[in-house]
């Protein structure tokens, strides 16, 4: 028998012509010095005008139809481009859920009015997501979700409060998972619905939450009786659980969960042309490997999806090997740089060694933690 | 791909469980070779399958072939199938005539070489890179100086200096392409034994109850074999993506040489990350010779060093990519091409 199987997918010469277009962009970009590049990008780095000339290449709503501004190409079209942005380290983070995520569940549960009217400007780098799961109750403990949406005549009336909201004070909306119906006992997974709500409705007050090195890109969102129509309700009520659940898995084998911080060992690999030592080559030989390797596993992932496959098993091992290799990748260049006398370090390379390790800690928390998604294996493996 | 369910694989799926239970490879390793296990496997034309038709084998495909390794590993096979296989590949590759019953072979280097199974072997193929030359030499005919081996398999260090082969020519295989091909068979059998000591190791934590419960409801038990399966599930990702380039250059092995060391290198490195969980899961049973996961778990051990350690390779791969343009290396994270700078 074989446990685990990952199709080995061979590059497509289309796609690698869309990776050039990427790099010959992402290089211009960086040369003009309209971004700096950054570890962990898609979520701590930021810039609507960089979104927007992604958007204009149309490199946003790559996978859904032209009919709602998309361009009728297919996931795996869009993980280049993710992995190429990736890689460059680019301000990707304000588009980056909304093109991953909320668009995916518009195009899903949405209206016909809201298709037409959000996934155009979602395509265009100018409408903006961010994800409404975690509460100060909440975390790795999901579904004690306690915000709740009420119905009233022709809407919802939403009260309480989500908290790690990435990108919220920056977004359009949020789409939250919100108690629309009680607990059913000791099953708590009924009665949770999945809301979109536009952040801008009177009563929604969002408060920046400053991380350790000070930058504030996550926030607590609060509602206050805040009503939105009736049309807000994504997808079946009381199916929130069931829906997130899904998504989660879906989203769990992206390049996002190993690549975050390739971006420190490209940098110190430009810093360290011809000065590495053996010891040195052995440390690349090896996380070169961990990566080609793991590369391999997410792209055939993301095959099979695009096949309409959902191998969630691989999908969970994915995230908690990548989020391992990410912070590993880190590591490793702070013992390659030692082959380099530290005043001959260059002032990007201390910038971006600094950031890959302020940022390193959520990388094993968000998404799922370590220990969620070892759970998930360990009950896939038939141990719970 | 490394195909289990083709008419090679299953043909070996089929004698492994028929005379290879798990009783056998704990006999073989007190004396009691399996001659049967062997029989079998030479009747049915197996250790030929990578030969070409003209020389008499089946022709069959990597593929297939690296699947019926695949089930070979996970029965810890105590025969030298694999080594046959790679001896008759090395022979066939070379325009020389199939050597007579089972075989191991040797990379040589400064006139010496360590052969596992030597013990087992009628007829040892020795390749030697520095001359470019592929020689058959009978076992018999060689002085073998036995080396504490890892492995039940045993190894013998061989010194060829005086040695008389029986037949030797020249021979256009590259040093890479015969890395190529022994890492990639090697990398297939390691992923292999890996999942089948988590299968083990499952199923006893399973069964096994402490404190008036399986060991498997213990959230402490239950991710150090998360943890074990994310690394094997790795290891079977690099085995077959090392095994479909080889697949791919059939007429120039060689090209096949980065993404072979990729996996002995991934692979190397995580026999510690599977080892230690399988082994703790198992507490003091799995230490003992009664047991049945130090027939994997020992191999894993012996296998990580064939032809160098993962470090050692690690270091040659690195430094390749040390003096490979950034781009280069993206490249290779990618796409797997490697084209030098």
């Amino acid at each position: 028998m074989q446990r685990f199987q990952f199709p080995v997918v061979q590059p497509d010469p289309a796609l690698e012509e869309l990776r050039e277009d990427l790099q010959t962009f992402l290089k211009a970009e960086r040369a003009a010095g309209n971004f700096q590049p950054e570890p962990e990008c898609w979520m701590a780095s930021s810039d609507p005008a960089f979104s927007k000339k992604m958007g204009d290449k149309g490199w946003i709503g790559l996978t859904w139809s032209s009919q709602y501004g998309g361009h009728d190409k297919t996931a795996l079209e869009r993980y280049i481009v993710t992995e190429e942005t990736l890689r460059a380290g680019a301000p990707v983070g304000a588009h980056w859920i909304a093109d991953r995520q909320h668009a995916p569940m518009l195009l899903e549960h949405g209206t016909e009015d809201q298709k037409l009217d959000i996934l155009p400007r979602i395509a265009a780098g100018q409408c903006y997501f961010a994800i409404g799961l975690s509460e100060p109750g909440a975390g790795s403990d999901l579904a004690n979700v306690k915000t709740k949406a009420e119905k009233v005549d022709n809407g919802w009336k939403i009260n309480g409060q989500k908290i790690w909201s990435s990108g919220a004070h920056i977004s359009h909306y949020m789409v939250a998972l919100l108690r629309t119906s009680p607990a059913d006992g000791r099953n708590r997974h009924v009665g949770l619905s999945q809301i979109m709500i536009d952040l801008s409705l009177p009563g929604v007050t969002i408060k920046p939450i400053t991380d350790l090195s000070g930058d504030a890109h996550f926030n607590e969102v609060y509602f206050e009786d805040v009503i939105v129509p009736d049309d807000c309700l994504l997808g079946a009520e009381g199916g929130g659980w069931k829906q997130v659940t899904g998504e989660l898995a879906m989203e769990r084998s992206g390049p996002e969960r190993f690549l975050s911080s390739y971006i420190t060992l490209e940098t110190a690999l430009y810093q360290l042309q011809g000065k590495m030592g053996s010891d040195s080559h052995g440390r690349l030989g090896k996380i070169f490997a961990n990566l080609r390797t793991l590369r391999g596993m997410s792209w055939g992932i993301a095959n099979l999806l695009h096949q309409g496959i959902s191998p969630e098993t691989e999908a969970a091992l994915v995230k908690d090997l990548g989020n391992r290799l990410e912070n590993d990748c880190t590591l490793q260049v702070r013992a390659l740089l030692n082959d380099l006398p530290v005043k001959e370090w260059s002032d990007e390379m201390r910038r971006i060694l600094n950031i890959g390790i302020l940022r390193s800690p959520p990388n094993t928390l968000r998404g799922g933690t370590t220990e969620v998604m070892r759970g998930i294996t360990a009950r896939q493996l038939g141990l719970r | 791909m490394i195909n289990i369910d083709g008419m090679i694989a299953e043909t070996a799926a089929k004698i492994f469980t028929d005379l290879c239970g798990r009783d056998v490879p704990h006999q073989a390793e007190a004396g009691q070779y399996p001659q049967n296990l062997w029989d079998a496997l030479q009747d049915n034309g197996l250790p030929l399958a990578w030969v070409s038709e003209e020389n008499g084998g089946f022709g069959a495909s990597y593929d297939e072939v690296l699947g019926a390794i695949w089930v070979s590993a996970q029965a810890a096979s105590p025969v030298p199938f694999v080594e046959t296989l790679i001896a008759n590949w090395l022979l066939d590759h070379s325009g020389m005539a199939m050597a007579e019953g089972a075989a191991s072979f040797a990379l040589v280097q400064n006139d010496s070489a360590a052969i596992s199974f030597f013990g087992a072997a009628d007829h040892i193929i020795a390749y030697t890179a520095e001359k470019n030359t592929i020689a058959l030499y009978r076992a018999a005919d060689l002085a073998p100086n036995d080396i504490q081996s890892l492995s039940p398999d045993g190894e013998q260090q061989i010194d060829f200096s005086a040695a008389k082969p029986l037949e030797s020519q020249s021979t256009n295989l590259s040093q890479r392409a015969v890395e190529a091909l022994i890492l990639t068979v090697r990398a297939v059998q390691m992923a292999a034994a890996m999942e089948a000591a988590l299968n083990l190791s499952i199923g006893y934590v399973s069964d096994r109850e402490q404190f008036g419960r399986p060991l498997s409801k213990f959230q402490a038990i239950q991710h150090q074999l998360s943890v074990a399966a994310s690394e094997s599930a790795a290891a079977t990702m690099a085995a077959t993506q090392a095994a479909s380039v080889l697949a791919k250059n059939i007429e120039n092995p060689e090209r096949a040489w980065h993404e072979a060391v990729v996996a002995k290198v991934q692979i190397g490195h995580s026999v510690e990350a599977v080892t230690v969980p399988f082994h703790q899961v198992h507490g003091a049973m799995g230490y003992t010779q009664e047991y049945d996961l130090h027939h994997f778990t020992r191999r894993l051990w012996a296998w990580r060093d064939s032809l160098g350690n993962e470090h050692h390779w690690g270091r040659l791969l690195g430094a390749e990519l040390a003096v490979t343009s950034p781009d280069q290396v993206w490249k290779g994270v990618t796409t797997g091409a490697w084209v030098a700078s």
